[in-house]
Protein backbone atom coordinates (compact mmCIF):
# COMPACT_ATOMS: atom_id res chain seq x y z
CA UNK A 1 0.00 0.00 0.00
CA UNK A 2 1.13 3.55 -1.03
CA UNK A 3 0.62 5.92 2.13
CA UNK A 4 1.01 9.46 1.10
CA UNK A 5 0.96 12.40 3.70
CA UNK A 6 0.66 15.79 1.73
CA UNK A 7 1.66 18.68 3.98
CA UNK A 8 -0.84 21.49 2.22
CA UNK A 9 -4.00 21.44 0.66
CA UNK A 10 -2.78 21.84 -2.79
CA UNK A 11 -0.56 19.24 -2.47
CA UNK A 12 -3.26 16.59 -1.09
CA UNK A 13 -5.47 17.25 -4.15
CA UNK A 14 -3.30 17.33 -6.64
CA UNK A 15 -2.58 13.40 -5.40
CA UNK A 16 -5.95 12.94 -4.74
CA UNK A 17 -5.81 14.03 -8.90
CA UNK A 18 -3.36 11.48 -10.12
CA UNK A 19 -3.42 8.44 -7.95
CA UNK A 20 -7.15 8.49 -6.91
CA UNK A 21 -6.25 7.47 -3.34
CA UNK A 22 -8.52 6.99 -0.61
CA UNK A 23 -8.34 9.57 2.37
CA UNK A 24 -7.79 9.54 5.52
CA UNK A 25 -8.16 12.13 8.25
CA UNK A 26 -8.45 11.01 11.77
CA UNK A 27 -8.75 7.13 10.57
CA UNK A 28 -11.37 5.98 13.08
CA UNK A 29 -13.55 5.22 10.33
CA UNK A 30 -11.22 3.92 7.33
CA UNK A 31 -9.51 1.54 9.94
CA UNK A 32 -12.40 -0.23 11.12
CA UNK A 33 -13.28 -0.41 7.71
CA UNK A 34 -9.74 -2.01 6.70
CA UNK A 35 -9.87 -4.31 9.50
CA UNK A 36 -13.16 -5.47 8.51
CA UNK A 37 -12.11 -6.07 5.00
CA UNK A 38 -14.69 -3.85 3.82
CA UNK A 39 -11.89 -1.57 1.80
CA UNK A 40 -8.39 -2.50 1.19
CA UNK A 41 -7.31 0.37 -0.58
CA UNK A 42 -4.37 0.98 -2.67
CA UNK A 43 -3.04 4.35 -1.77
CA UNK A 44 -4.26 6.25 1.53
CA UNK A 45 -3.57 10.08 1.35
CA UNK A 46 -3.51 11.12 5.22
CA UNK A 47 -4.64 14.71 5.40
CA UNK A 48 -4.39 15.07 9.06
CA UNK A 49 -1.07 16.81 9.17
CA UNK A 50 -2.40 19.31 6.99
CA UNK A 51 -2.23 22.14 9.29
CA UNK A 52 -4.62 24.65 7.58
CA UNK A 53 -7.43 21.82 6.79
CA UNK A 54 -7.70 22.41 11.06
CA UNK A 55 -9.22 24.93 13.61
CA UNK A 56 -12.38 27.08 13.92
CA UNK A 57 -12.54 30.85 13.48
CA UNK A 58 -14.00 33.61 12.00
CA UNK A 59 -14.10 34.63 8.33
CA UNK A 60 -15.72 37.06 6.38
CA UNK A 61 -17.54 35.66 3.17
CA UNK A 62 -19.93 36.50 0.37
CA UNK A 63 -22.52 36.04 2.39
CA UNK A 64 -21.89 37.80 5.63
CA UNK A 65 -19.58 36.77 8.00
CA UNK A 66 -18.84 32.93 8.76
CA UNK A 67 -17.70 30.72 11.23
CA UNK A 68 -14.85 28.55 10.01
CA UNK A 69 -14.52 25.06 10.92
CA UNK A 70 -11.18 22.70 9.12
CA UNK A 71 -12.57 19.35 8.05
CA UNK A 72 -9.77 18.10 9.72
CA UNK A 73 -10.63 19.57 13.04
CA UNK A 74 -11.14 17.30 15.54
CA UNK A 75 -14.24 15.86 17.61
CA UNK A 76 -12.83 17.32 20.80
CA UNK A 77 -11.98 20.53 19.46
CA UNK A 78 -15.35 21.00 18.33
CA UNK A 79 -17.17 20.03 21.60
CA UNK A 80 -14.61 22.25 23.78
CA UNK A 81 -15.15 25.45 21.49
CA UNK A 82 -17.12 27.80 23.00
CA UNK A 83 -17.50 29.52 19.98
CA UNK A 84 -19.60 27.17 18.35
CA UNK A 85 -23.34 26.25 19.02
CA UNK A 86 -24.66 24.42 21.63
CA UNK A 87 -26.32 21.66 19.46
CA UNK A 88 -22.94 20.76 17.26
CA UNK A 89 -21.09 20.41 20.90
CA UNK A 90 -23.69 18.16 21.92
CA UNK A 91 -23.62 16.31 18.94
CA UNK A 92 -19.65 15.97 18.97
CA UNK A 93 -19.75 14.62 22.42
CA UNK A 94 -22.36 11.97 21.62
CA UNK A 95 -19.62 10.31 19.36
CA UNK A 96 -18.20 7.38 20.60
CA UNK A 97 -15.52 8.05 23.40
CA UNK A 98 -12.88 10.21 24.07
CA UNK A 99 -10.31 8.57 22.51
CA UNK A 100 -12.56 7.99 19.20
CA UNK A 101 -13.11 12.13 19.72
CA UNK A 102 -9.24 13.08 19.75
CA UNK A 103 -8.65 10.95 16.87
CA UNK A 104 -11.98 11.26 14.97
CA UNK A 105 -12.82 14.57 12.83
CA UNK A 106 -15.80 16.65 11.82
CA UNK A 107 -14.79 16.08 8.13
CA UNK A 108 -14.49 12.40 8.18
CA UNK A 109 -18.00 12.23 10.39
CA UNK A 110 -19.50 14.25 7.20
CA UNK A 111 -17.69 12.51 4.42
CA UNK A 112 -18.54 8.88 5.91
CA UNK A 113 -22.32 10.15 5.35
CA UNK A 114 -23.41 7.44 7.77
CA UNK A 115 -26.97 8.25 7.85
CA UNK A 116 -26.94 8.26 12.06
CA UNK A 117 -23.62 10.40 12.08
CA UNK A 118 -23.98 12.96 15.15
CA UNK A 119 -22.78 15.84 14.05
CA UNK A 120 -25.02 15.99 10.82
CA UNK A 121 -28.37 16.87 12.22
CA UNK A 122 -26.88 19.81 13.81
CA UNK A 123 -25.46 21.31 10.87
CA UNK A 124 -28.33 20.32 8.63
CA UNK A 125 -30.17 22.98 11.46
CA UNK A 126 -27.59 25.32 11.42
CA UNK A 127 -27.63 25.65 7.67
CA UNK A 128 -23.86 24.89 7.48
CA UNK A 129 -22.39 25.08 3.85
CA UNK A 130 -18.89 22.56 3.13
CA UNK A 131 -16.73 24.00 0.68
CA UNK A 132 -15.73 21.04 -1.30
CA UNK A 133 -11.82 21.52 -3.28
CA UNK A 134 -10.35 19.81 -6.38
CA UNK A 135 -7.13 20.10 -7.87
CA UNK A 136 -9.23 22.26 -10.68
CA UNK A 137 -11.17 24.88 -8.19
CA UNK A 138 -13.63 24.92 -5.73
CA UNK A 139 -17.33 24.51 -4.97
CA UNK A 140 -19.68 25.47 -1.84
CA UNK A 141 -22.68 22.69 -1.35
CA UNK A 142 -25.21 23.55 1.09
CA UNK A 143 -25.25 20.64 3.83
CA UNK A 144 -28.71 19.93 2.81
CA UNK A 145 -28.13 19.00 -0.63
CA UNK A 146 -24.74 17.15 0.54
CA UNK A 147 -26.14 13.62 1.11
CA UNK A 148 -27.28 11.39 -1.33
CA UNK A 149 -27.86 8.20 -0.02
CA UNK A 150 -26.37 6.07 2.91
CA UNK A 151 -22.43 6.70 2.81
CA UNK A 152 -23.03 8.64 -0.32
CA UNK A 153 -22.59 12.15 -0.98
CA UNK A 154 -21.55 14.59 -3.69
CA UNK A 155 -18.35 14.40 -3.16
CA UNK A 156 -16.87 13.78 -6.93
CA UNK A 157 -13.09 11.96 -7.33
CA UNK A 158 -10.59 14.20 -7.01
CA UNK A 159 -12.47 16.11 -4.68
CA UNK A 160 -12.43 16.83 -0.66
CA UNK A 161 -13.84 18.40 2.14
CA UNK A 162 -11.96 21.32 2.70
CA UNK A 163 -13.89 23.58 5.39
CA UNK A 164 -17.45 24.03 7.06
CA UNK A 165 -18.69 27.53 7.27
CA UNK A 166 -22.03 28.20 9.44
CA UNK A 167 -23.64 31.26 8.80
CA UNK A 168 -22.97 33.48 11.88
CA UNK A 169 -26.27 34.73 12.72
CA UNK A 170 -27.38 30.59 12.92
CA UNK A 171 -24.38 30.44 15.19
CA UNK A 172 -26.40 33.21 17.82
CA UNK A 173 -29.76 31.06 17.70
CA UNK A 174 -30.73 29.15 20.56
CA UNK A 175 -30.20 25.13 19.64
CA UNK A 176 -29.57 21.64 21.16
CA UNK A 177 -29.35 18.25 19.85
CA UNK A 178 -30.73 14.98 21.42
CA UNK A 179 -30.00 11.46 20.52
CA UNK A 180 -31.06 8.35 22.73
CA UNK A 181 -28.92 6.50 24.91
CA UNK A 182 -26.76 10.43 25.17
CA UNK A 183 -24.97 9.04 28.12
CA UNK A 184 -23.89 6.29 26.80
CA UNK A 185 -20.42 6.01 25.83
CA UNK A 186 -20.50 3.92 22.94
CA UNK A 187 -23.60 3.73 21.86
CA UNK A 188 -24.62 4.50 17.92
CA UNK A 189 -27.38 6.58 17.49
CA UNK A 190 -30.75 4.85 16.90
CA UNK A 191 -32.30 8.42 15.90
CA UNK A 192 -31.16 11.92 16.65
CA UNK A 193 -31.98 15.15 16.21
CA UNK A 194 -31.30 18.88 16.62
CA UNK A 195 -33.19 22.16 16.90
CA UNK A 196 -31.95 26.06 16.09
CA UNK A 197 -34.23 28.35 16.87
CA UNK A 198 -34.56 32.00 16.45
CA UNK A 199 -36.57 33.26 19.71
CA UNK A 200 -37.98 37.15 20.54
CA UNK A 201 -39.57 37.06 24.45
CA UNK A 202 -39.75 33.36 24.10
CA UNK A 203 -41.98 33.25 21.03
CA UNK A 204 -40.49 31.35 17.47
CA UNK A 205 -39.80 33.90 14.45
CA UNK A 206 -38.21 30.89 12.90
CA UNK A 207 -36.87 27.67 13.60
CA UNK A 208 -34.75 24.67 11.52
CA UNK A 209 -34.89 21.16 12.69
CA UNK A 210 -33.09 17.66 11.45
CA UNK A 211 -32.97 14.24 12.19
CA UNK A 212 -30.92 11.53 11.60
CA UNK A 213 -31.26 7.83 11.22
CA UNK A 214 -35.27 8.20 10.07
CA UNK A 215 -34.36 8.06 6.25
CA UNK A 216 -31.14 7.30 4.01
CA UNK A 217 -29.84 10.73 4.79
CA UNK A 218 -30.04 12.99 7.31
CA UNK A 219 -33.44 14.96 6.84
CA UNK A 220 -34.52 18.73 7.42
CA UNK A 221 -38.20 19.19 8.30
CA UNK A 222 -39.71 22.24 6.51
CA UNK A 223 -43.28 21.57 7.53
CA UNK A 224 -42.47 21.22 11.37
CA UNK A 225 -40.54 24.13 11.01
CA UNK A 226 -43.55 26.15 9.63
CA UNK A 227 -45.92 24.85 11.83
CA UNK A 228 -44.46 26.31 15.03
CA UNK A 229 -43.83 29.56 14.19
CA UNK A 230 -45.31 32.16 16.21
CA UNK A 231 -46.01 30.08 18.61
CA UNK A 232 -43.94 30.31 22.37
CA UNK A 233 -41.40 27.76 22.83
CA UNK A 234 -43.10 27.05 26.48
CA UNK A 235 -46.40 25.84 24.82
CA UNK A 236 -45.44 23.67 22.64
CA UNK A 237 -47.06 20.16 23.60
CA UNK A 238 -45.41 16.62 22.50
CA UNK A 239 -48.71 16.02 20.21
CA UNK A 240 -48.07 19.30 18.09
CA UNK A 241 -45.08 17.85 16.73
CA UNK A 242 -46.50 14.91 15.81
CA UNK A 243 -48.34 14.71 12.87
CA UNK A 244 -45.72 17.15 10.93
CA UNK A 245 -42.69 14.96 11.81
CA UNK A 246 -44.70 11.67 10.58
CA UNK A 247 -45.78 13.21 7.90
CA UNK A 248 -41.74 14.14 6.68
CA UNK A 249 -39.84 10.95 7.88
CA UNK A 250 -39.31 7.66 6.34
CA UNK A 251 -37.71 5.29 9.09
CA UNK A 252 -36.39 1.53 8.45
CA UNK A 253 -37.00 -1.69 10.24
CA UNK A 254 -33.41 -2.69 11.27
CA UNK A 255 -31.22 -4.50 13.26
CA UNK A 256 -30.78 -1.98 16.05
CA UNK A 257 -34.75 -0.83 15.97
CA UNK A 258 -37.78 -0.62 14.09
CA UNK A 259 -39.54 1.81 12.17
CA UNK A 260 -42.18 2.83 14.66
CA UNK A 261 -40.07 3.01 17.51
CA UNK A 262 -37.95 5.27 15.62
CA UNK A 263 -40.77 7.35 14.79
CA UNK A 264 -41.66 8.02 18.26
CA UNK A 265 -38.37 8.57 19.02
CA UNK A 266 -38.34 11.13 16.39
CA UNK A 267 -40.55 12.85 17.69
CA UNK A 268 -39.78 12.66 21.48
CA UNK A 269 -35.97 13.78 21.07
CA UNK A 270 -37.32 17.24 19.23
CA UNK A 271 -39.44 17.89 22.04
CA UNK A 272 -36.51 17.68 24.16
CA UNK A 273 -34.17 19.90 22.09
CA UNK A 274 -37.32 22.71 22.06
CA UNK A 275 -37.27 21.57 26.23
CA UNK A 276 -33.38 22.31 26.48
CA UNK A 277 -33.66 25.71 23.59
CA UNK A 278 -36.88 27.02 26.06
CA UNK A 279 -34.44 26.11 29.37
CA UNK A 280 -31.29 28.24 27.75
CA UNK A 281 -33.76 31.16 26.31
CA UNK A 282 -35.51 31.42 30.17
CA UNK A 283 -31.96 31.58 31.83
CA UNK A 284 -30.81 33.84 29.30
CA UNK A 285 -33.63 36.20 30.14
CA UNK A 286 -33.14 35.79 33.85
CA UNK A 287 -29.80 36.74 33.41
CA UNK A 288 -30.24 40.03 31.49
CA UNK A 289 -33.08 40.95 33.96
CA UNK A 290 -29.96 41.11 36.52
CA UNK B 1 8.83 4.04 5.95
CA UNK B 2 11.34 5.54 8.20
CA UNK B 3 9.62 6.89 11.27
CA UNK B 4 11.18 8.75 14.15
CA UNK B 5 8.97 9.72 17.14
CA UNK B 6 9.22 9.95 21.04
CA UNK B 7 7.82 7.10 22.89
CA UNK B 8 7.99 7.07 26.90
CA UNK B 9 10.63 9.82 26.49
CA UNK B 10 13.01 8.44 24.25
CA UNK B 11 13.72 9.37 20.94
CA UNK B 12 12.64 6.12 18.72
CA UNK B 13 13.39 5.41 15.08
CA UNK B 14 12.56 2.36 13.49
CA UNK B 15 11.80 1.01 9.99
CA UNK B 16 7.82 0.34 9.64
CA UNK B 17 4.96 -0.27 7.10
CA UNK B 18 3.30 3.05 7.11
CA UNK B 19 0.04 1.09 7.47
CA UNK B 20 1.46 -0.84 10.19
CA UNK B 21 -0.92 0.00 12.99
CA UNK B 22 0.61 1.68 15.91
CA UNK B 23 -0.64 -0.75 18.45
CA UNK B 24 1.01 -3.64 16.38
CA UNK B 25 4.49 -1.40 16.55
CA UNK B 26 4.72 -0.66 20.13
CA UNK B 27 3.89 -4.21 20.71
CA UNK B 28 5.65 -6.21 18.12
CA UNK B 29 8.47 -3.51 17.31
CA UNK B 30 9.45 -1.94 20.31
CA UNK B 31 8.25 -4.93 23.01
CA UNK B 32 5.86 -2.75 24.55
CA UNK B 33 3.63 -5.30 25.35
CA UNK B 34 1.95 -3.58 28.19
CA UNK B 35 -0.51 -2.32 25.56
CA UNK B 36 -3.45 -4.76 25.12
CA UNK B 37 -5.49 -5.33 21.96
CA UNK B 38 -9.30 -6.34 22.99
CA UNK B 39 -11.23 -5.73 19.98
CA UNK B 40 -9.43 -4.17 17.58
CA UNK B 41 -11.91 -1.88 16.67
CA UNK B 42 -11.71 1.17 18.88
CA UNK B 43 -14.55 -0.19 21.14
CA UNK B 44 -13.16 -1.55 24.20
CA UNK B 45 -9.87 0.62 25.11
CA UNK B 46 -7.28 -1.40 26.31
CA UNK B 47 -5.01 -0.03 23.90
CA UNK B 48 -5.47 3.37 24.88
CA UNK B 49 -2.31 5.52 24.90
CA UNK B 50 -1.90 8.73 25.15
CA UNK B 51 -0.38 10.63 22.34
CA UNK B 52 0.74 13.84 22.53
CA UNK B 53 -1.02 13.54 25.92
CA UNK B 54 -4.62 12.73 24.68
CA UNK B 55 -6.12 9.03 25.10
CA UNK B 56 -6.75 7.52 21.94
CA UNK B 57 -6.58 3.99 20.61
CA UNK B 58 -3.73 2.59 19.33
CA UNK B 59 -5.92 -0.17 17.05
CA UNK B 60 -6.90 3.05 15.35
CA UNK B 61 -3.66 4.49 14.60
CA UNK B 62 -1.45 3.94 11.67
CA UNK B 63 2.12 4.00 11.97
CA UNK B 64 2.48 6.80 9.35
CA UNK B 65 0.64 9.17 12.16
CA UNK B 66 3.14 8.92 14.77
CA UNK B 67 6.21 10.57 12.61
CA UNK B 68 6.95 13.48 15.07
CA UNK B 69 4.54 12.57 17.92
CA UNK B 70 5.25 11.50 21.44
CA UNK B 71 3.69 8.41 22.54
CA UNK B 72 3.53 7.68 26.30
CA UNK B 73 2.23 3.94 26.91
CA UNK B 74 1.74 2.42 30.29
CA UNK B 75 5.48 1.02 30.61
CA UNK B 76 6.20 4.95 30.42
CA UNK B 77 3.81 5.89 33.52
CA UNK B 78 6.09 4.09 36.37
CA UNK B 79 9.27 6.05 37.36
CA UNK B 80 12.33 5.09 35.60
CA UNK B 81 13.26 2.87 39.25
CA UNK B 82 10.37 1.16 38.45
CA UNK B 83 8.29 2.65 41.19
CA UNK B 84 4.56 3.24 40.61
CA UNK B 85 2.69 6.24 40.12
CA UNK B 86 0.41 7.62 42.15
CA UNK B 87 -2.39 6.67 40.13
CA UNK B 88 -1.22 2.74 39.98
CA UNK B 89 -1.11 2.41 43.77
CA UNK B 90 -4.34 3.50 44.44
CA UNK B 91 -5.71 1.29 41.91
CA UNK B 92 -3.77 -1.55 43.30
CA UNK B 93 -4.70 0.04 47.19
CA UNK B 94 -8.66 0.37 46.13
CA UNK B 95 -9.12 -3.32 44.30
CA UNK B 96 -9.52 -1.71 40.89
CA UNK B 97 -7.42 -4.14 39.47
CA UNK B 98 -9.02 -7.98 39.10
CA UNK B 99 -7.23 -9.83 35.75
CA UNK B 100 -5.81 -6.65 34.84
CA UNK B 101 -6.63 -6.82 31.55
CA UNK B 102 -7.85 -3.34 31.11
CA UNK B 103 -5.76 -1.61 33.49
CA UNK B 104 -2.78 0.03 31.17
CA UNK B 105 -5.66 1.53 29.81
CA UNK B 106 -7.91 2.60 32.59
CA UNK B 107 -4.50 4.03 33.97
CA UNK B 108 -3.77 5.95 30.66
CA UNK B 109 -7.14 7.34 30.38
CA UNK B 110 -7.09 8.34 34.33
CA UNK B 111 -3.63 10.27 33.75
CA UNK B 112 -5.04 11.96 31.00
CA UNK B 113 -8.25 12.82 32.92
CA UNK B 114 -6.01 14.17 35.92
CA UNK B 115 -3.50 16.08 34.00
CA UNK B 116 -5.70 18.52 32.82
CA UNK B 117 -8.24 18.13 36.27
CA UNK B 118 -6.85 17.27 39.19
CA UNK B 119 -10.26 16.76 41.11
CA UNK B 120 -12.76 15.43 38.55
CA UNK B 121 -16.29 14.44 40.23
CA UNK B 122 -17.70 11.30 39.39
CA UNK B 123 -19.50 12.23 36.37
CA UNK B 124 -16.23 13.76 34.85
CA UNK B 125 -14.93 10.47 35.74
CA UNK B 126 -17.43 8.17 34.82
CA UNK B 127 -17.30 9.97 31.01
CA UNK B 128 -13.17 10.25 31.03
CA UNK B 129 -13.35 6.71 31.63
CA UNK B 130 -16.05 5.81 28.84
CA UNK B 131 -14.08 4.50 26.44
CA UNK B 132 -12.42 1.71 28.51
CA UNK B 133 -14.39 -1.55 29.19
CA UNK B 134 -13.91 -3.94 32.37
CA UNK B 135 -15.46 -7.46 32.34
CA UNK B 136 -14.27 -7.92 35.70
CA UNK B 137 -15.03 -5.25 38.11
CA UNK B 138 -18.06 -3.20 37.61
CA UNK B 139 -16.27 0.44 37.39
CA UNK B 140 -17.20 1.12 41.41
CA UNK B 141 -13.98 0.16 42.74
CA UNK B 142 -12.17 2.00 39.01
CA UNK B 143 -14.13 4.89 39.74
CA UNK B 144 -12.81 4.64 43.66
CA UNK B 145 -8.82 4.23 42.31
CA UNK B 146 -9.34 7.40 40.39
CA UNK B 147 -11.03 9.48 43.31
CA UNK B 148 -8.17 8.08 45.58
CA UNK B 149 -5.60 9.13 42.90
CA UNK B 150 -6.86 12.45 42.24
CA UNK B 151 -7.04 12.99 46.09
CA UNK B 152 -2.69 11.71 46.43
CA UNK B 153 -1.80 13.79 43.67
CA UNK B 154 -3.31 16.87 45.15
CA UNK B 155 -1.65 15.71 48.65
CA UNK B 156 1.57 15.05 46.82
CA UNK B 157 1.59 18.19 45.23
CA UNK B 158 1.19 19.66 48.98
CA UNK B 159 3.56 18.01 50.47
CA UNK B 160 6.43 18.70 47.60
CA UNK B 161 5.06 21.97 47.04
CA UNK B 162 5.89 21.28 43.41
CA UNK B 163 3.04 22.62 41.59
CA UNK B 164 0.58 25.57 42.42
C1 LIG C 1 -15.78 2.75 18.45
C2 LIG C 1 -16.36 3.79 17.55
C3 LIG C 1 -17.46 4.53 17.96
C4 LIG C 1 -18.02 5.51 17.13
N1 LIG C 1 -19.11 6.20 17.57
C5 LIG C 1 -19.69 7.13 16.77
C6 LIG C 1 -20.86 7.83 17.21
O1 LIG C 1 -21.35 7.63 18.31
N2 LIG C 1 -21.40 8.74 16.36
C7 LIG C 1 -20.86 9.00 15.13
O2 LIG C 1 -21.38 9.85 14.42
N3 LIG C 1 -19.76 8.34 14.69
C8 LIG C 1 -19.17 7.41 15.48
N4 LIG C 1 -18.05 6.72 15.04
C9 LIG C 1 -17.56 6.96 13.69
C10 LIG C 1 -16.37 7.91 13.52
O3 LIG C 1 -15.58 7.98 14.68
C11 LIG C 1 -16.80 9.31 13.12
O4 LIG C 1 -17.57 9.24 11.96
C12 LIG C 1 -15.58 10.23 12.88
O5 LIG C 1 -16.01 11.58 12.91
C13 LIG C 1 -14.90 9.95 11.56
O6 LIG C 1 -13.85 10.88 11.38
P1 LIG C 1 -12.38 10.40 10.94
O7 LIG C 1 -11.58 11.63 10.78
O8 LIG C 1 -11.85 9.39 11.88
O9 LIG C 1 -12.72 9.73 9.53
P2 LIG C 1 -11.84 8.78 8.58
O10 LIG C 1 -11.97 7.38 9.04
O11 LIG C 1 -10.47 9.33 8.42
O12 LIG C 1 -12.65 8.99 7.24
C14 LIG C 1 -13.99 8.57 7.09
C15 LIG C 1 -14.39 8.62 5.61
O13 LIG C 1 -14.48 9.94 5.15
C16 LIG C 1 -13.52 10.21 4.13
N5 LIG C 1 -12.97 11.54 4.46
C17 LIG C 1 -12.50 11.94 5.68
N6 LIG C 1 -12.19 13.25 5.65
C18 LIG C 1 -12.45 13.69 4.40
C19 LIG C 1 -12.32 14.97 3.75
N7 LIG C 1 -11.89 16.06 4.42
N8 LIG C 1 -12.69 15.07 2.45
C20 LIG C 1 -13.16 13.98 1.77
N9 LIG C 1 -13.31 12.74 2.33
C21 LIG C 1 -12.94 12.60 3.63
C22 LIG C 1 -12.53 9.08 4.18
O14 LIG C 1 -12.01 8.80 2.90
C23 LIG C 1 -13.39 7.94 4.70
O15 LIG C 1 -14.10 7.36 3.65
C24 LIG C 1 -17.46 5.75 15.85
C25 LIG C 1 -16.33 5.02 15.44
C26 LIG C 1 -15.77 4.05 16.27
C27 LIG C 1 -14.57 3.29 15.82
S1 LIG D 1 -8.19 -2.97 20.95
FE1 LIG D 1 -8.24 -0.89 20.43
S2 LIG D 1 -10.11 -0.28 21.25
FE2 LIG D 1 -10.19 -2.41 21.58
S1 LIG E 1 -9.91 -6.02 35.54
FE1 LIG E 1 -10.42 -7.56 34.09
S2 LIG E 1 -11.14 -6.39 32.44
FE2 LIG E 1 -10.93 -4.91 33.95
Amino acid sequence: MNYLKPSTVEEATELLGSSQGMILAGGTDACVYMAEGFCDPETLIDIGAIDSLRGIETQPSDDGDVLWIGACTTISEIEASEALPRALRQGAHAIGSPQIRNLGTIGGNICNASPCGDTLAPLLSLEARFVLRSATGTRTVESADFFTGPKQTVLQAGELLECIDLPIDSCEWISAFRMIGNRNGQAISQVNAAVSTKLEGGVIQAMRAAVGSVAPVPLRLPQLEGALVGKTLQSVQWADLKAPIMAEIRPIDDVRSTATYRQELAVTLIFDALMDCARQDESARKGADT
Amino acid sequence: MNLHFICNGQAVQIDVEPNARAIDVLRDVLGLTGTKEGCGRGECGACTVLLDGKPVNSCMVLAGKLEGRTVLTIEGVAGADGSLHPIQEAFLDVGAVQCGFCTPGMVLSTKALLDENDSPTIDEIEDALSGNLCRCTGYGKIVDGVLEASERLAQGTQEHGAKP
